[in-house]
């Protein structure tokens, strides 16, 4: 017999936050993801300073 | 159990009999208790309305204070024509984007932090992280930019609405419960669409509307270095990293689960919809400042542009104009602390959600708090480069947005947790694009920054 107002009756086991405190295993990164993930770190740290030069750039008035 | 049979890596994530229970578990349980009343009763308008929230809040909480000035920008700049068509593109590219984090969440019960952290590991989890903190709290500078602007058009001083902002921000979380803080802040959101009165004082021509959408056009000026700017600009008001966090955490805090997939679709389409209305009544809101040939490359706000607007638009649609731009600050500022608050909980490995006690949450309402404060009094700051920054953050949030994407697409792909819940070869194809187009018009406006004189003005 289960309590009417316990949560677990109500909620998916998965959901519980005793099971989502349990951490996921870490997936196998092949050499194409691995890849793909570097050039989009790439691409932010070469295009933050040219945003941060346009930044300046509108500071000092368009010079 | 049959769910766990079609998502294999999730199979081992089950609590163990008689696991303590939390106020948060106890508090989801309550509002799963009624939607399966609801379920079983078939009451399908009921069941919608009760799992109806992220999607519309993630969406209309992105019509924010940056991305209203970028559109009024746009309706200054180029009147109604391109953009138009342009602005509906790009809610379609948020639906078909946030639909995943809602798939997401009810597959793995996760927000999207702790999945990049325990699928990718710390190293790739901390890049993300980086990302998510760096734009979300320019974001909320931004935010109080706009609410202080508003403030301004109606004589109340700078202080005095910044503090307004942060009470509520602060106000929104001391229920301590998930429901009330939605239905709040969907409450306020409503009023987002304070811009489609205003811009029915503009008295729209319904021809032109008409024939903008049908042709793409006109584009007065051409393609030249603004045009790609406030491509970025729209682009950035639309989908931003901030938005995949929240909606997923959402999602997962609601206790959405895969039976719930539908109205959490309809929900993001919702969202999505009247999104679009309001923003696309924005741009033609400030059209006639188009029609009248007023220069808007030294407005400093969304205020400058009630004000400018007051006789084109009269006093009435000026006034809902720096409303509407008040009420777009104020909601980002409560979704956006909040998806740093996700992010950062879930980055810890401490306890998220808005069901917590302040005991148990210190460190996930802190986070929020502590943010809105700190965008604040960056905006109190006296001399701070407010018009710089704010045209700034939504280049930033674009050009954040394509490695937030590929994480995204990996894991929506990852089937060891999605089971059959992974994304089908034409969602793949349809990230997968917009992916690519939003990191090709970050290359362009990076070439075009460089070398300035490359497309003209």
């Amino acid at each position: 017999m289960t309590r009417p107002d316990d949560p677990s009756e109500a909620l998916d086991p998965t959901q519980l936050t005793a099971a989502t405190s349990l951490p996921l295993p870490r997936r196998r990164l092949g050499r194409g993801v691995t890849l793909l993930l570097v050039l989009m770190r790439v691409y932010v740290l070469v295009a933050l300073p040219i945003v941060g030069y346009a930044f300046v750039r509108a500071l000092l008035g368009g010079s | 159990m049959r769910w766990n049979a079609v998502n294999p890596g999730m199979a081992r994530a089950v609590a163990r009999p008689g696991a303590v229970m939390l106020r948060e578990d106890v508090l989801r349980a309550h509002d799963r208790r009624s939607v399966a009343q609801a379920r079983a009763a078939r009451r399908r308008l009921r069941l919608l309305w009760m799992l109806v929230g992220p999607g519309v809040l993630v969406m209309l909480g992105e019509n924010d204070g940056p991305s209203m000035v970028s559109y009024a920008t746009t309706g200054a700049t180029y009147g109604i024509g391109f953009f138009v068509p342009f602005i509906l593109l790009t809610f379609v590219m948020a639906f078909v984007v946030q639909e995943m984090t809602v798939r997401l969440g009810a597959a793995t019960h996760r927000g999207h932090a702790e999945l990049i952290f325990q699928r990718f590991g710390p190293f790739w989890g901390y890049f993300a992280m980086a990302d998510l903190v760096f734009g979300n709290l320019l974001t909320l500078v931004t935010e109080f930019i706009a609410i202080q602007a508003g403030g301004l058009y109606f004589g109340v001083p700078a202080w005095v609405s910044v503090g307004f902002g942060i009470a509520a921000v602060c106000a929104s979380l001391i229920f301590r419960r998930y429901a009330t803080w939605e239905r709040t802040a969907m409450a306020l959101a409503v009023f987002n669409l304070l811009f489609v009165p205003a811009a029915l004082f503009a008295h729209p021509n319904g021809t032109a509307l008409a024939h903008a959408l049908l042709t793409w056009g006109p584009l007065p000026g051409g393609v030249g270095t603004g045009f790609v700017t406030l491509l970025l600009a729209n682009i950035g008001a639309t989908v931003t990293p901030w938005m995949i966090f929240f909606q997923q955490s959402a999602v997962v805090d609601k206790g959405l689960t895969r039976a719930d997939i539908p109205q959490g679709r309809i929900d993001t389409a919702i969202g999505a919809v009247v999104a679009a209305i309001a923003a696309i009544a924005t741009l033609v809101a400030a059209a006639p400042l188009f029609a009248a040939h007023i220069d808007v490359s030294s407005f400093a706000s969304g205020a400058d542009f009630a004000t400018a607007l007051r006789p084109l638009l009269g006093t009435a649609g000026a006034t809902l104009f720096a409303l509407g731009i008040i009420e777009a600050g104020v909601v980002a500022a409560m979704t956006i602390s909040t998806s740093s608050s996700y992010a950062l909980a879930e980055t810890l490995r401490t306890h998220h959600s808005l069901n917590l006690d302040f005991a148990q949450g210190r460190l996930f309402y802190s986070a929020a708090i502590v943010s809105a404060v700190i965008a604040g009094a960056i905006v109190l700051i006296p001399g701070a480069p407010l018009l710089a920054l704010t045209l700034t953050v939504n280049v930033i949030a674009t050009l954040l947005m394509a490695p937030a994407l590929l994480f995204l697409l990996l894991l929506v792909n990852d089937r060891e947790i999605m089971g059959d819940l992974a994304n089908t070869w034409r969602a793949n194809l349809a990230g997968g694009t917009i992916t690519a187009g939003i990191a090709l018009v970050g290359v362009a406006y990076g070439v075009i920054t460089v070398f300035p004189g490359l497309l003209g003005k």
